[in-house]
């Protein structure tokens, strides 16, 4: 019999396998390890399947068992891979299949996968670790050979990288021959991602990279009357005619917006604007029903839709051809995403992308420029993983413990292994098994705490069966973006909604979902209650916090834009005269050389605002150092804004610079210190705190149908916060939410850096008679953090309660 | 803060707690004993000292005020029996003051459990001119109502966008709706009235605070 070579079926349907592909396969054949490094859509899914195949064409009979295992980061993304693989599988090996293991996988096909578990298995992290969670997982993983981690650039960036780490150096512990591929977008740090995934640099990995690379032109857009460009706002519809015009003038056009509100009122703008296009307009995001999504995503493939507006919901995978065009409405916030987004566009890989760029306020222009620069010289930031994440470790021994019971000691060497806990000291690991096992570190003398029992070999085990499923519903709907059912408080649905996009939401917010604005009343057995609102004040409910920050390759490309004279014959700079020049009339523009401070009184009280143009991440910490560092001088309280330009502190009283420069408060001495002790910090890691308890399992949030009893559980991360802060200050959820302020909010070095640059400028101070244009975008922003030396009781004699509008 | 509502005169304790001088009676709303260790014993791990702070609390309260009496106004137990109860009985059963509970919906312990502990439990009790019940009632008028349930809290407004979130006594025409006592309890923000006032409890003072319409 003819040996069946994967290389010859490619050529035999007339398919050219790219030099990545073969190189791919070489190296999956001789039982390497890796990482690949190629675009989305660039055939990357063969690449890693044929290697697969080829393998077992080679070894010549049936697999048993689950041989492979594929993590992606998103459900929907989870379908394509399956169908994809399954579909080449089948081709050679008729009676293998590949199963699809998420959130929505129905329990009939799970009972099914168990009596015959597919060759290929296409799971998310999360359901990777509820399948830890099985007795038995031991078992049913003894033949897997392959885990393939898609889209890593994206998974390690957050907890749910320090998930997949954890499974794959846990699956190491009994499979040692375990052979991990990842697939990753071009990133700052690939050196580090591939470091992260595979362990340390060794003969049997390998770093495959895919040439393509396309070329991108940038076409900012702005009104044809500067005049009428605002100064502040995030909608950008004033631009609403030239975007038309675009989407009449190229055969498919992608638009991307960064709120999942902004990308409802564009819809409704677009249609109300050009009727005609009703029927080839649609609408792309994660709250869209999941069969409207992949309606779209088709008709996208088969080109039958003109124009999609989008979230990042499109950003990853999603396999479809490129569209003629593509728009970028507001800051795509760093360049990596921009890129990405911008690849998206471009029928040939030699005839390169176009991406518009649609500023929604002025100063955004200046961002066009830096992000023009930055895709010319090839800069792409960092992702930065996260370290000693231990509320991930919590869950994850729970998930043990669930699961078939751990051994602590060869569990510490498991947890060592990986990237993110390879400075766990013993201590540390002595605290988390205490956590679990006594629920505090002190024993007590008569304590009830129950979670888990040491059994008569060793074998950490968990307690009961009410607490294993709690925890089973912890790691399957918190992690993952759970459906939430959206419903009127008087009855009556909406829709769904994930989780993770409500869980930035707090009772009483205002958000626009269907094309309503809702107000969120409460969240409870996974619904979400809410009412109509008339206010128009909506919170825009953000995709990942929506105020992510310039990225320190945005801000320093910022900078370098905006004090460079070759700058100011673009377009961009010419469009932007008007403003500048009234900029320069009420206050100033500063040089390099100058920081420019501007004070200005409103009626909402006395303002003060820095400009460092360091990006929104710093400047929150740099707010907080400043209004500490002043605070100390007078009993004050401030209100903080920030923004990727500058930040402002506005308060009751007047703000006497003279006092602040005098008093060296800009000084970089004792900045970390200073930082710690801000109230800010305080603020910080109580947001933080929130999704820990929520991942570590302090915060339960109900079951899905009221089957079990989970009275008198129910209460806040909040609460848990305070109690810590109060009774706990060395629990290690707590010290993680306060050294997660730092790393991921802040950047310490940066921080440093920051205020280096400042000790080097001259300080200009700048009394304005009126909101300059420069400070606008932060004056009006409604977010606002707060820090205050006044005792509060002092602050309550100052404050009052507002009324509500009687009802007439 | 001394208040006067209807000829009585009544001190309200940033505690939270409420002090009637003439009757030398305490009320408490919304202890909650007993919440950590049912946490605990589902294996939610939350600092066992926490459950110290309602002992501190009413220590210090005694040592202020001359006690007859002490309402507990509903919600004095979590929720099943559990360690901290028998913590509980020990305490109670030290202090010669009468002690009675108005029932509030956590309060699922059997009755002989409270008796256990010296309390005379009521649904709700006339004390004219109060009427003292768990869940706010509306038409007592024109009697007084004492309450809690709600654990209501106020969202406070300053110049330069200055907020803060805090507990406080919630006083209707005909109602008094204290703030929850227990250490770990959440908060329910209140939208009052023009004819309401609300009172804050500050670290170490109660402060009426000024309404202002929209």
């Amino acid at each position: 019999m003819k040996k069946i070579n994967i290389q010859d079926w490619f050529l035999d349907k007339g398919w050219t396998p790219q030099r990545f592909q073969k190189a791919t396969w070489q190296a999956y054949l001789a039982g390497k390890s890796g990482l690949l490094n190629a675009p989305t859509g660039s055939g990357k899914t063969y690449a890693i399947w044929g290697g697969v195949l080829q393998r077992q064409l080679d070894i010549g009979q049936l697999p048993k068992k689950t041989n492979v295992l594929w993590i992606t980061p998103l459900r929907a993304l989870g379908v394509e891979i399956q169908q994809t693989t399954e579909l080449l599988t089948k081709a050679f090996f008729p009676t293998l299949s590949v199963g699809l293991r998420t959130g929505d996988t129905p329990q009939s096909e799970r009972v099914k996968q168990k009596r015959q578990p597919p060759f290929g298995l296409v799971t998310t992290p999360e359901s990777l670790h509820l399948l830890i969670s099985n007795k038995g997982h031991q078992h049913f993983f003894e033949n897997l050979h392959t885990v393939v981690v898609d889209e890593w650039h994206e998974l390690m960036g957050s907890k749910r990288g320090v998930q997949v780490e954890l499974a794959l150096s846990y699956l190491k512990s009994f499979l040692p021959n375990l052979q991990v591929w990842g697939i990753s977008a071009t990133i700052g740090n690939l050196d580090l991602a591939q470091q992260i995934l595979l362990g340390r640099p060794t003969e049997n990995q390998i770093l495959v990279q895919s040439t393509q690379k396309k070329k991108i032109e940038v076409v900012s857009l702005f009104p044809k009357e500067m005049e009428t460009f605002p100064w502040s706002g995030h909608l950008g519809i004033h631009l609403l005619e030239q975007v038309t015009e675009i989407i009449r003038t190229h055969p498919s056009t992608l638009l991307f917006t960064n709120t999942r509100a902004q990308c409802e009122i564009w819809y409704q703008k677009l249609l109300e604007k050009a009727p005609e296009l009703a029927g080839q307009l649609a609408m792309h995001h994660g709250s869209i029903d999941k069969i409207n999504r992949l309606w779209v995503e088709d008709a996208l493939r088969q080109h039958r839709l003109k124009a999609v507006i989008c979230t990042s919901s499109l950003d990853l995978g999603v396999d479809f051809s490129p569209v003629s065009a593509c728009v970028q409405i507001g800051s795509p916030k760093g360049v990596g995403r921009f890129l990405q987004r911008a690849g998206r566009s471009g029928h040939q890989p030699q005839k390169g992308s176009k991406i518009y760029f649609l500023p929604t306020h002025a100063i955004e222009l200046i961002e066009s420029l830096a992000l023009q620069k930055a895709i010319k010289e090839n800069t792409i930031e960092d992702r930065l993983p996260y370290l000693n994440s231990f509320d991930v470790l919590v869950q994850f021994l729970m998930t043990l413990a669930v699961g078939d019971g751990f051994m602590p000691k060869p569990c510490f060497e498991i947890v060592k292994n990986t990237f993110c806990f390879q400075t766990l000291t013993v201590q540390q690991w002595q605290w988390l098994l205490n956590f679990i096992q006594k629920g505090s570190q002190s024993l007590e003398n008569y304590d009830e705490y129950k979670k888990t029992y040491v059994d008569d070999a060793g074998k950490i085990c968990v307690a009961s069966r009410s607490i294993a499923m709690r925890h089973r519903l912890n790691i399957g709907t918190i992690m993952s973006d759970a459906s939430l059912l959206v419903k009127y408080l008087k009855g009556g649905k909406i829709g769904t909604i994930e989780e993770w996009f409500v869980s930035k939401l707090k009772t009483g917010d205002v958000f626009t979902f269907a094309g309503r604005n809702l107000e969120l009343v409460r969240i409870q057995a996974m619904e979400v209650l809410v009412r109509k609102s008339k206010s128009k004040n909506t919170k825009i409910p953000a995709w990942m916090g929506g105020r992510m920050s310039f990225s320190a390759h945005l801000s320093q490309m910022l900078r370098a834009t905006f004090f460079a004279p070759e700058t100011s014959n673009t377009p961009e700079w010419k469009a932007l005269r008007p403003l500048l020049d009234r900029q320069r009339q009420l206050s100033m523009l500063p040089e390099t050389n100058q920081f420019l401070i501007e004070t200005f009184t409103t009626k909402e009280g006395h303002h003060a605002v820095f400009y460092p143009f360091e990006g929104r991440a710093i400047h929150e910490a740099m707010a907080a150092i400043i209004a500490y560092r002043y605070s100390l001088l007078y009993p004050i309280s401030f209100t903080l804004a920030y923004n990727d330009y500058g930040f402002e502190l506005l308060s009751d009283q007047p703000i006497d610079i003279e006092a602040l420069i005098d008093n060296n408060l800009l000084t970089t001495k004792d900045l970390i210190d200073d930082l710690r002790k801000s109230i800010n910090l305080a603020e910080m890691a109580r947001r933080k705190f929130r999704d820990i308890a929520v991942i570590a399992g302090l915060v339960f949030q109900g079951y899905p149908q009221k089957t079990l009893k989970s009275k008198h559980l129910q209460s806040s991360a909040q609460l848990f916060f305070e109690v810590f802060k109060d009774y706990e200050p060395d629990n290690l959820l707590y010290l993680q939410a306060v050294a997660e302020s730092f790393d991921h909010g802040m950047e310490q070095g940066r921080l440093q850096q920051a205020f280096e640059r400042i000790e080097q400028q001259e300080i200009c101070w700048k009394k304005a008679a009126q909101p300059t244009p420069f400070s606008f975008p932060l004056i009006t922003d409604r977010l606002r953090e707060k820090l205050s030396s006044e005792t509060v009781e002092d602050r309550i004699k100052k404050m009052y309660v507002q009324l509500e509008k009687q009802l007439q | 803060m001394i208040v006067e509502i209807h000829h009585e005169v009544l001190e309200l304790s940033p505690t939270g707690a409420l002090y009637w001088p003439a009757n030398k009676a305490l009320f408490i709303a919304d202890a909650h004993i007993g919440k950590v260790m049912h946490f605990r014993k589902n294996g939610i791990a939350l600092p066992t000292e926490v459950r110290f702070s309602f002992y501190e609390k009413i220590a210090h309260l005694l040592t202020q005020f001359e006690v007859a009496t002490l309402y507990f106004l509903g919600d004095l137990f979590h929720s099943d029996h559990n360690s901290e109860w028998v913590d509980f009985c020990r305490w109670a059963n030290q202090q010669a003051f009468k002690k009675v509970l108005i029932e509030g919906n956590h309060d699922i312990l059997p009755k002989t459990r409270f008796e256990q502990a010296g309390l005379e439990v009521y649904t709700a009790l006339d004390l004219a001119p109060f009427y003292l019940s768990h869940h706010p009632i509306e038409a007592t008028a024109p009697k007084i109502n004492l309450c809690g349930h709600l654990h209501p809290g106020v969202r406070l407004k300053g110049l330069g966008g200055q907020y803060l979130k805090a507990p406080c006594f919630y006083k209707k025409p005909h109602q008094l709706i204290l703030p929850a006592f227990g250490g770990f309890t959440g908060m329910y923000i209140i939208k009052p009235t023009a004819e309401d006032q609300v009172y804050v409890l500050g670290e170490s003072a109660v402060i009426a605070v000024n309404k202002m319409k929209k």
